[in-house]
C-alpha cells in the first residue's frame, strides 16, 4: 500500500472541498487505517462506528427497496459527518463544518473513492511503514 | 516561518463574474447565479439588486448567531419548532429577546458582504445562467437589496487592503499556528486574539476559524494577517519528505474485496441449524457489524460463525430426566415434538 498516495488523496480532499475539516480511511470492519483528524475526536471510535453506520444504511437501503447505498450523512447543527464505503473493503470518513457544500463534496468524493480503492487493493511497493512515519 | 505569498485578483473570474452581474442589473433580474469555483457561492438576485450571497467560504447568518453564542443550539431548535418560523425564525428571535431587529439586519447584510468578499478572495471557474432558486431559496434575505457592482467594489477594495498588510493571507490558503510564547490565556489580548490563539492549530484556515467563531471571515483573515506580522502566529510547512499523518498497514497488507473470501471458503459455509450467538471468550469479538464486508486482514483466518457447546442449552439432562420418566412411547413421541431439527421448519 502506498502510503504517500494515501495520504495525499486524504489531505487533497481537505484542502479541495471548502469546508472539510477532518478525514479518516478505515477497513470495512473498522479497524482505523489512517486519520487526519484534529485533537478532539478518537479515531479509532470514528472508524467503528462509521462501520457500524455503513453496515445499518446498507441493511435500511436493501430492506427498504432504495438501490444501492451510495453513502450516509449525518448533519448537525454544527456540520456534518459522510461516511462512504471504499469498494467492498474499506471507508472513508469526511467531517465537515456547516459551510459544507454536500453535493461539492460527494462530486469530489467519488472519484477520490476509486483511487483510495485502488491504493488499498494495491500490494505494491510501500507496505512497509516508512522509517519517519510511526504507527497509529 | 512566515508564509509571504502575494495576493492577487483572478482577473478571469473576477471579470467573467462582474460582467454577469452588470448583466443582471440592467436587465432588473429575478433568480440566483451560481459560482462555481473555490470556495464559489450563490448570488440570490431580486429585480437585479443582490438580497443575499450564500458561499462555503463564509459563514452565513445562522452560523455567525450560533457559534459566535449569541444564540444557543437548543434555543435555536426551539425556535425553529414554532409554527410558520421556517428556516430562518426572526420573528422569535426578536420576540424571546434573543436578538434586536436592528442587529438581525446587522447580520444579515455582514454575512451577505462576507460571502461577496470570500467568492471574490477566491477562484472563480464559471458563472452558471440566472436560474430559478435552488431548493427554498435564500435563508436570510436582507429586505433592500445591494448593487451588485457596488458589493464587488466593495469586496475588491477589501482585498486590497488585505493584500497591503506586511503579512497578507488568504481566507483559505494559509493554516497558521501559536508561536512560541503566544498564550491563548494572556488576559492582555484581546478576546478576539485570544480565540484565535485557541482554534489555530496548524490545520484550519481563516476560513475555519470563522465558522469556529462565528465572525466574519473577511475580520479573521485581517487579524490573522496582523498576528502573523506580530509574531503571534506562525505559518511552517511540513518537511516534504514526512508523511502528514501517520498510515497503519493492515496486518496482511494489501485489502482485497470480501467476495474473494467467499469464492474461496463455499465449502464452509454458515450452519443454518446453529443460529450465531454471542461470540465465544476465546475469539475475537467483531468490532462492528458482524455481517459486513470484512477486510482481507482476516483472510487466513477462516471466518467462522460462533459454534455453540454441545450440551450447553441443557437440553440433554432435560430429555434424560424426563426419559427416565416416561413409561411409554406416547410420552416419547410428546417429546419428539419439542425436540428441534433441522428439517422441523421452526
Amino acid at each position: 500500500m502506498d502510503h504517500e498516495a494515501l495520504t495525499r488523496e486524504m489531505r487533497g480532499l481537505r484542502e479541495q472541498v471548502t469546508g472539510v475539516t477532518d478525514t479518516a480511511v478505515a477497513a470495512a470492519d473498522g479497524l482505523l487505517i489512517a486519520a487526519d483528524i484534529a485533537g478532539g475526536i478518537d479515531p479509532e471510535g470514528l472508524a467503528a462506528i462509521a462501520a457500524a453506520g455503513l453496515g445499518l444504511a446498507r441493511r435500511t437501503a436493501e430492506a427498504t427497496g432504495r438501490g444501492t447505498l451510495r453513502q450516509t450523512v449525518t448533519h448537525g447543527s454544527q456540520g456534518c459527518a459522510a461516511f462512504y464505503a471504499v469498494g467492498e473493503t474499506a471507508l472513508l470518513v469526511v467531517l465537515g463544518d456547516e459551510g459544507i457544500d454536500v453535493d461539492r463534496l460527494h462530486e469530489e468524493a467519488r472519484p477520490a473513492l476509486a483511487r483510495i480503492d485502488a491504493i488499498l487493493t494495491s500490494a505494491g511497493a510501500g507496505r512497509e511503514p516508512a522509517p519517519a512515519v510511526g504507527a497509529v | 516561518m512566515v508564509t509571504d505569498r502575494r495576493i492577487s485578483l483572478d482577473r478571469v473570474g473576477y471579470g467573467l463574474l462582474s460582467r454577469t452581474l452588470a448583466e443582471c442589473g440592467r436587465d432588473v433580474a429575478t433568480g440566483e447565479l451560481r459560482v462555481s469555483g473555490r470556495p464559489g457561492g450563490a448570488f440570490h438576485l431580486r429585480g437585479g439588486l443582490v438580497v443575499a450571497v450564500e458561499s462555503p467560504g463564509a459563514p452565513g447568518p445562522e452560523a455567525l448567531l450560533l457559534r459566535s453564542g449569541r444564540i444557543s443550539g437548543e434555543q435555536w431548535d426551539g425556535l425553529l419548532r414554532e409554527p410558520g418560523a421556517g428556516r430562518w425564525p426572526e420573528a422569535g428571535l426578536v420576540a424571546h429577546g434573543y436578538a434586536g431587529a436592528a442587529q438581525l439586519r446587522v447580520v444579515r447584510m455582514m454575512a451577505l458582504q462576507d460571502a461577496v468578499f470570500a467568492v471574490v478572495a477566491g477562484r472563480v471557474d464559471g458563472v452558471e445562467p440566472l436560474a430559478e432558486p435552488s431548493g427554498s431559496g435564500p435563508l436570510a434575505p436582507v429586505a433592500v437589496g445591494e448593487s451588485p457592482l457596488r458589493l464587488l467594489q466593495e469586496a475588491t477594495r477589501k482585498l486590497i487592503a488585505l493584500a497591503a498588510l506586511p503579512c497578507p493571507v488568504l481566507p483559505d490558503r494559509e493554516r497558521p499556528l501559536p508561536a512560541s510564547g503566544a498564550d491563548a490565556d494572556d488576559l492582555r489580548l484581546p478576546p478576539t486574539r485570544r480565540e484565535i490563539l485557541t482554534h489555530a492549530d496548524g490545520r484550519r484556515t481563516a476560513r475555519d476559524l470563522a465558522f469556529t467563531t462565528g465572525r466574519g471571515v473577511y475580520a479573521v483573515t485581517v487579524e490573522l494577517a496582523r498576528m502573523l506580522a506580530e509574531g503571534l502566529l506562525r505559518c511552517e510547512d511540513a518537511p516534504p519528505t514526512v508523511l502528514p499523518f501517520p498510515v497503519r498497514t493492515p496486518p496482511t497488507g494489501a485489502l482485497s474485496p470480501v467476495r474473494q473470501f467467499v469464492a474461496m471458503a463455499p465449502e464452509d459455509p454458515p450452519r443454518p441449524e446453529e443460529p450465531a450467538g454471542p461470540p465465544r471468550p476465546e475469539e475475537p469479538a467483531e468490532p462492528a457489524e458482524p455481517a459486513e464486508p470484512t477486510a482481507v486482514v482476516r483472510l487466513d483466518t477462516p471466518r467462522k460463525l460462533p459454534r455453540r457447546e454441545p450440551g450447553a442449552s441443557g437440553i440433554t439432562e432435560t430429555l434424560a430426566a424426563t426419559k427416565s420418566g416416561a413409561a411409554s412411547w406416547k410420552g416419547f413421541f410428546r417429546l419428539r415434538h419439542r425436540i428441534w431439527t433441522p428439517d422441523s421448519g421452526t
